[in-house]
């Protein structure tokens, strides 16, 4: 066959294949993506301010922390485990790799499918904030700023998906179940979701510390953006933590990626 | 034996793999070799298990880097352009390497789209080999549920869905039944005739590349012992024809008087009651040997006459680096 190969269509067949495998899961995915923001928001997004320990203003700070967080980790769940099992188990990503096809194109396809998860991870937010905490909200947004959301919400999915390549070819399987109290809960608690980083000013060493988690840029974004402001980041700060987290992340991933792939 | 036009479609040049080792020792698995692979043969690959056959195969198939030397397909390295090798191969894996997620068929079908079919044609080609290989009725069955023979069938028919121009099999025939090897061979040879499909073939079974192939490389210990068509190999041992005898005992005795013989080429112990000699004039040496037992009153069990096989080949040249052990 000398037919001149086109890597884009190859590439769309990669992602055909993820979605394919992932939608077969549905309802365990739905499951595995909506209850995190689910059992947050009902807590401390309607219980807690309910009750009355938390102020009705709460929920304002919270809810870009839940779009934030919600998005980063379904993309890096759903780039990392595929990845994990791929490689390790029973190397059945060998068939991918031996398609003649740039093995890069692998990997972007795999993060393709990151990114789309990690779209939905955030879409999820929305229905759950507005039956648990619509009363509180109170957001506006004009054209511009939803344009600017729409960009950083893109931004932050590639992020999540440069993560997800890097800890899907570093952790193995046996690994994957500490990943969630070893990796996950650390990066969501200290990743600025229910108050903003500057507040973190009386605690001057977890000001600083937070600094390397991309999740404090993310969600400083989304909350410049969607409470008009206050004492968040300034979003070119913000903005550029998000590019350089995802220039790195994805140049190291992609290395150990090639790695790998070529053992 | 078959008109085929003599040109190389993969050169292989000082191949080298060293593997670290848990322990941080080195391990070298394949010790620098060459070849050619010449477009059109059945080319088998065989050595001991641990030799490094399975590490020489995913190095030619682009799927791990070597440590040292060059692989050219066609003019192209490999290491410069792994796109072109990857478009010139098809690999069945050692291992079961099937995408556990898809269907049987859905393996197929997606494998043919990898290397440029259309859906409609990967489909067609799909039933067809489904059928083939006895798996119509599983088609729509995860693999996870496949038994190692099934699973071991599928990845024949999937190495073989984009019609790929070298084949490259690693003990393809593990795990299957006679009537399966059959089917696989049948399949091999049709690729190898009516498209000059190049084979590279590992396996334990000696029949197989005695059948089948144009040529063999015995190889062992990361280095190839001997290299040509069969024909070529069998002058490699003492003599083309070899009696095995068994006696109730042996003695260091009959076997000094049994090679002072002429005729006798060699000869070596194989166990306690077994010495297998290799001759040049048989029914003299029969004759002899009878002779001979029969003066030193030892009981004859068994003797066997038989022209050297790829077996007793294989033996004479691997088994004296495995007692130097
Ligand atoms: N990833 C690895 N790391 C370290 N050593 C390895 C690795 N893979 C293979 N080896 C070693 O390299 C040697 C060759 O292995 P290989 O699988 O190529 O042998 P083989 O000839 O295919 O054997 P078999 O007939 O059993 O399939 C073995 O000693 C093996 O232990
Ligand atoms: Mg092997």
């Amino acid at each position: 066959m000398e037919k001149k190969l086109n890597q884009f269509d190859i590439f769309k067949i990669m992602v055909k294949r993820d979605l394919l495998i992932q939608s077969r899961d549905w309802k365990e995915f739905v499951f595995r993506v909506g209850m995190l923001p689910f059992i947050l928001i009902l807590t401390y997004g309607f219980m807690l301010p309910q009750i009355g320990i938390l102020d009705a203003d709460f929920p304002n700070q919270m809810f870009p922390g839940m779009l934030g967080m919600s998005l980063l980790v379904t993309g890096i769940h759903g780039t990392v485990v595929p990845l994990a099992m791929d490689f390790n188990n029973t190397r059945e990503i060998e068939d991918r790799l031996q398609a003649p096809v740039n093995v890069r194109v692998v990997a972007w396809a795999k993060m393709f499918v990151g990114i789309i998860e990690s779209w939905i991870g955030a879409l999820i937010v929305l229905p759950i904030s507005l039956v648990f905490m619509g009363s509180y909200l109170n957001i506006s947004l004009d054209f511009t700023s939803g344009l600017v959301l729409l960009g950083v919400l893109l931004l932050s999915s590639v992020t999540s998906a440069t993560l997800g390549l890097l800890v899907g070819t570093v952790v193995k399987p046996p690994q994957i179940a500490a990943m969630f109290p070893g990796f996950l809960m650390p990066l969501i608690f200290t990743g600025a979701i229910f108050f903003n980083w500057a507040a973190l000013e009386t605690i001057p060493v977890m000001k600083y510390i937070t600094l390397i988690n991309p999740l404090v840029y993310i969600n400083e974004a989304l909350r410049f953006i969607l409470n008009s402001g206050g004492d968040t980041m300034p979003i070119v700060y913000s903005i550029s933590g998000i590019v350089v987290f995802t220039i790195v992340m994805g140049y190291y991933g992609m290395k150990r990626f090639i790695k790998m792939a070529n053992r | 034996m078959k008109e085929k036009k003599i040109e190389a479609i993969l050169e292989v040049k000082n191949l080298k793999k060293v593997y670290m080792k848990n322990d941080g020792e080195p391990h070298v698995a394949v010790n620098g070799i060459s070849f050619e692979l010449m477009k059109g043969e059945i080319f088998s690959f065989l050595g001991p298990n641990g030799a490094g056959k399975s590490t020489t195969i995913n190095m030619l198939t682009a799927q791990l880097t070597p440590t040292d030397g060059e692989i050219v397909f066609q003019g192209q390295s490999l290491k410069d352009n792994p796109i072109f090798a990857k478009s010139k191969v098809g690999v069945v894996a050692q291992h079961n390497n099937l995408d556990r997620g898809l269907t049987a068929r859905e393996n197929l079908i997606y494998h043919g789209q990898y290397f440029g079919m259309s859906e409609g044609d990967a489909a067609k080609k799909a039933d067809e080999l489904l059928a083939s290989f006895g798996l119509t009725d599983w088609g729509n069955d995860y693999v996870k549920s496949f038994s190692g023979g099934m699973a071991q069938r599928l990845k024949i028919a999937r190495a073989i869905m984009h019609q790929p121009e070298i084949l490259f099999l690693d003990e393809p025939t593990t795990g299957l039944d006679p009537a399966y090897r059959e089917i696989l061979w049948q399949h091999v040879l049709k690729l190898n005739k009516e498209y000059n499909t190049t084979v590279f073939l590992t396996t334990h079974y000696m029949e197989e590349p005695e059948r089948f192939s144009d040529r063999v490389a015995i190889y062992n210990k990361g280095a190839i012992k001997a290299l040509g068509t069969v024909e070529e190999l069998r002058k490699k041992v003492p003599s083309q024809t070899i009696i095995t005898i068994v006696l109730d005992a042996l003695n260091e005795d009959v076997v000094k008087e049994v090679k002072s013989l002429a005729d006798v080429k060699d000869v070596s112990v194989k166990d306690e009651k077994t010495f297998v000699v290799y001759v040049d004039n048989s029914q003299k040496v029969i004759n002899e040997l009878l002779a001979l037992i029969d003066k030193k009153g030892l009981a004859l069990e068994s003797i066997n006459l038989s022209a050297t096989t790829l077996d007793d080949i294989f033996i004479h040249l691997t088994t004296n680096d495995i007692k130097n052990d």
